[in-house]
């Protein structure tokens, strides 16, 4: 029944903006909020076996059948969640100006039930198709308030996703040459004997090449930076927490491995790319004095961590790739959720001009301690035990270079966000901020949820591990 | 009750007690304080209660989630003594220390999870289990060290930050290696594994890493120093009492009393020990800040703890461990007395002190007497652990790493003096009128440390069986 996750979103967007009543415009919020909670509850409570289960009139109807495993269930899990957490704070930051929340959860719909099909797809044209749909419901939600920042954060998105999905569809037009299909399973028996055919071998460059940029990966980031930080917060939170998740890490974790990519050479340029990009992120992000690029910068590089768990390819590492995907939702959405708050309240986020803030936003300090930990890879937080079981994985592959690049990469990581800490929450009150306080439930609420999410996570992970995270590559 | 169920509470008291403290706060003030207390000695009593335990030879192993999570024998058990024992006395001295600076519910949340992460640590039979309380200990000296919250002070607590978990990431390399190699994380089925063999160099080089970062070694010291600028019942804590031993507990734990290592490392650690006794006493005589002092003071003597520890016979292992609680003890007095005279002179600076015996006698007889420990003086606590020591140095033959120690500890004899003549002695450069003894809890502390400096020499029969019997444990290799 995984299509209805895709048909729900879309009727309700479809439902909402019928000239019906005035009063289906107030309640749109509520109705984003609800789905994204059922999303959630439906996706722990239901069993695997209800989600494959489709009726044939819907297959004849829309031929799509989707795909349901447990890597698409902790998809789900953090679309819903990062929907949830971005449409409260969206509540929180557009205030009381009613159309521009409608038009958010129009849209936050809209690319939610793109994510929802691109994670459910078994062939190559339909993620294409619903990586472009949510794609281009975050470009306009980038550029929501019209500023001039913003628009210029959109236009290099746009500019380099027109760029990824030429290279996208191009890889599909050869592959469909070559193999006369485009789903996943033809393409993963039809690699093997053709491995040495040039045309295959340019289609799966161009193929990556396209995912890298969709996944903001170094040397593919530029259009990273300005995109997070200019678009407003609760787009932030949804772009860093979830859509470049999907559209470019996910889609890469699915297109490597049920097309059987990963051979030594593919191997070799995915842990390269994922080593460069983890460094380079951790290094960019040291020298910035914007906080929303500074966590932009750290996604770069956490980002680098998940496709070196697909790198290095064993079932370890997949699960390791997999939950550090999840974690990486969590903290990361939670930083933006405390950089909304702190721009919000305090009228900047330049941290050059803020300083002890924790002390007149004890809950937004208090959080981000929590976030950053978790991202930086400390116990007991639950971003700990993902980079733990990469680097595990990666030391076993043998891969030992890498797996001190990893762990001394944490260490940057920490370097970065003391320096967050020290210049905005952990220190003497900078001057000017006497009168400040602390945000409203609107953004606590999903603050404590997600920080919440991130201690429990790391206090059960010896339950998790073996009863979920583990069969994970068994069913890829 | 259930011996397991001891150990467990031991840990997990003051570990998820100290997150109701800031709620414990909603009542009042007194009961918050007291409640932390509480929590530590919760510790404090579990581990009186489990030393006959283990006295009989037992050894106790509790299981979570399927996973072998605490183990206790006489080395943890005495070690938790130890620690809670000097950790419940800061925390009543920090009623008074404490009680005119803002941020007190965090610095209370924080020593008592500090102290439960450091019981958890001591406990740990599983290695990331180990790895994980390490790094707890880290967030919360993080958060301690930048207590008073000026720029200054926040960028030194972000050093040892950063320094502490650079070595801790080295030793989780290590575990690694460890892990893939023998299949588990269990320190127990590690040591079935090797059955005998040496763990691989590279592997001790790492963990030793961790080791020596958080126990303040030369070149991994820095930051040691630098934390002075925390208050003082943390610096206490961190620099006496608790967070420095973690290095040499787990270097007690896991190359004396669980794994064989190279015969190489018998050499090399002593002499990185030695380097560090003598770089760090010599940066002690010529500083001038009070707390610094004691610092660098800590740095060379937890050289002499290294030095038993690994020098590869039991006489340095009983004196090595002899010379934890001694130099906890006596340090931690050491520390509290200057947090007194900091807050009532308002400086540190001890060239601008002096004459204060006057006025503070109590204090001044209890820096001395904890002084007269450190410096190993018979038949003061210290003297014991020291000639142990070196006496163990001496029978492994190792005649020139004696000689460098004797050095060290007539070095230490000479700073400890001079600190405290420039301090209580002479005149004051300063009037004296408004400085006044501390108040009675903290005054109560530092004397409570002093005699207890005095008690265990004289007394010094209890603190050596027990912690003989605990070295033909570990030699002997039960676990």
């Amino acid at each position: 029944m995984s299509v209805l996750l895709i048909l729900v979103p879309l009727a309700a967007v479809l439902i909402m903006n019928l000239p019906l009543h005035k009063l289906m415009r107030k309640l749109a919020f509520w109705v984003g909020l609800v789905l994204c909670m059922l999303q959630a509850v439906l996706i722990i409570r239901m069993p695997i076996g209800f989600w494959n289960t489709q009726p044939d009139l819907l297959y004849r109807l829309l031929l799509f059948r989707p795909f349901t495993d447990n890597l698409a269930f902790v998809m789900f899990l953090s679309i819903a969640i990062v929907g949830f957490v971005s449409l409260l704070v969206a509540r929180y930051a557009i205030e009381n100006d009613g159309s521009k929340l409608f038009n958010f959860t129009n849209l936050l719909l809209l690319a939610m039930a793109g994510m929802n099909g691109l994670v459910v797809s078994r062939d190559l044209f339909s993620l294409y198709v619903f990586l472009e749909v949510s794609a281009v419901a975050s470009f306009i939600l980038i550029a929501f308030n019209n500023g001039k920042d913003a628009l210029e954060g959109t236009f290099k998105y746009l500019v380099l996703s027109a760029v990824a999905t030429a290279m996208i569809l191009s890889a599909i037009g050869l592959l469909m040459t070559v193999t006369g299909s485009v789903s996943f399973k033809t393409l993963s028996s039809v690699m093997g004997p053709n491995s040495g055919n040039p045309v295959v071998l340019l289609a799966v460059a161009l193929l990556l090449g396209g995912l890298f940029i969709k996944s903001g990966l170094v040397p593919f980031h530029g259009w990273v930076p300005d995109a997070y930080s200019s678009a407003p917060s609760a787009t932030s939170i949804l772009l860093a927490g979830i859509v470049t998740k999907t559209t470019g890490v996910y889609a890469l974790i699915r297109v490597v491995t049920k097309m059987n990519l990963l051979t030594h050479q593919v191997q070799v340029l995915v842990m390269a790319v994922a080593a460069v990009s983890i460094v380079v992120g951790a290094l960019a992000a040291l020298g910035q004095s914007d906080f929303k690029r500074m966590l932009a910068y750290s996604s770069i590089s956490q980002v680098g961590y998940i496709i070196l768990g697909l790198g290095i390819g064993s079932n370890l590492a997949l699960a390791g790739a997999v939950f550090h995907l999840f974690n990486h939702a969590i903290f990361k959405s939670l930083l933006f959720v405390n950089a909304a708050a702190v721009e919000k309240q305090t009228g900047t986020r330049n941290m050059d001009i803020l300083g002890g803030i924790s002390d007149k936003m004890p809950v937004t300090g208090f959080t981000s301690v929590i976030a950053f930990l978790s991202t930086a890879g400390i116990p007991p937080l639950s971003g700990f035990w993902s980079k733990l079981i990469i680097i595990i994985a990666a030391w076993k592959a043998g891969f030992h270079v890498y797996a001190l690049i990893a762990i001394l990469a944490s260490l940057l990581t920490l370097a970065y966000f003391l320096s967050m800490q020290r210049r905005v929450f952990f220190g003497k009150l900078a001057s000017g901020f006497e009168d400040l306080k602390e945000a409203n439930l609107w953004i606590l609420v999903p603050a404590c949820l997600l920080a919440a999410i991130t201690i429990g996570l790391g206090l059960c992970i010896p339950w998790l591990l073996n009863s979920f995270l583990l069969p994970i590559r068994s069913i890829l | 009750m259930d011996n397991e169920l001891i150990v467990f509470l031991l840990v997990c008291i003051p570990l998820a007690g100290s997150f109701l403290l800031p709620l414990v706060r909603l009542i009042s003030e007194e009961t918050r304080n007291l409640t932390a207390l509480l929590l530590v000695l919760a510790s404090l009593v579990a581990s009186l209660f489990m030393m006959p335990v283990v006295l009989t030879g037992e050894t106790v192993t509790v299981q979570l989630a399927g996973v072998n999570l605490f183990y206790a024998d006489k080395l943890a058990v005495f070690m938790a003594f130890v620690s809670s024992l000097v950790g419940s006395i800061i925390v009543l001295y920090s009623f008074g220390y404490i009680s005119h600076y803002e941020h007190r519910d965090e610095y209370y949340f924080m020593v008592v999870l500090f102290l439960g992460a450091m019981m958890g640590l001591i406990f740990s039979r599983n290695l990331l289990a180990l790895y994980l309380f390490w790094e707890i200990t880290a967030i919360a000296c993080w958060r301690l060290i930048g207590f008073f919250r000026d720029r200054n002070y926040v960028v030194k607590a972000d050093k040892a930050f950063l320094v502490t978990v650079f070595g801790a990431l080295m030793m989780l390399l290590g575990f690694i290696m460890i892990g893939t190699q023998t299949g588990s994380f269990d320190i127990g089925i590690i040591k079935k594994v090797l059955a005998g063999k040496h763990l691989p160099n590279i592997a001790v080089m790492l963990i030793l890493l961790g080791i020596l970062s958080k126990s303040a070694t030369v070149p991994l010291h820095t930051w040691l120093p630098d934390a002075g600028v925390a208050p003082s019942p943390v610096t206490a804590l961190l620099h006496a009492a608790v967070l420095v031993k973690i290095g040499v507990y787990v270097y007690a734990r896991l190359f004396v009393a669980s794994f064989d290592i190279d015969e190489i490392w018998h050499t090399i650690v002593p002499i990185i020990a030695g380097v560090s006794a003598l770089v760090s006493a010599g940066a002690a005589l010529v500083e001038t800040d009070l707390k610094r002092i004691i610092a660098y003071s800590t740095i060379s003597q937890l050289g002499f703890i290294f030095l038993g520890l690994a020098i590869g016979n039991n006489i340095g292992i009983v004196g090595g461990l002899l010379y934890i609680l001694m130099h906890s003890i006596a340090k931690g007095g050491l520390f509290l007395c200057a947090g007194i005279v900091e807050q009532n002179a308002k400086t540190k600076d001890i060239t601008r002190l002096g004459g204060l015996i006057s006025v503070m006698p109590i204090t001044a007889i209890s820096f001395i007497l904890c002084a007269f420990s450190v410096m190993g003086i018979p038949p003061f606590g210290g003297f014991f652990g020291k000639y142990m020591v070196i006496a163990g140095a001496l029978s492994g033959d190792k005649m020139f790493i004696a000689m460098l120690f004797l050095v060290g500890a007539f070095m230490t004899i000479i700073y400890l003096f001079r600190v405290f003549v420039m301090i209580f002695l002479g005149e004051s450069k300063l009037s004296l009128q408004n400085i006044r003894e501390g108040s009675n809890v903290m005054v109560f502390s530092v004397a409570l440390l002093a005699m207890l400096s005095v008690a265990s020499g004289i007394f010094i029969k209890f603190p050596f069986d027990f912690v003989q019997s605990a070295v033909r444990q570990m030699t002997g290799g039960l676990l």
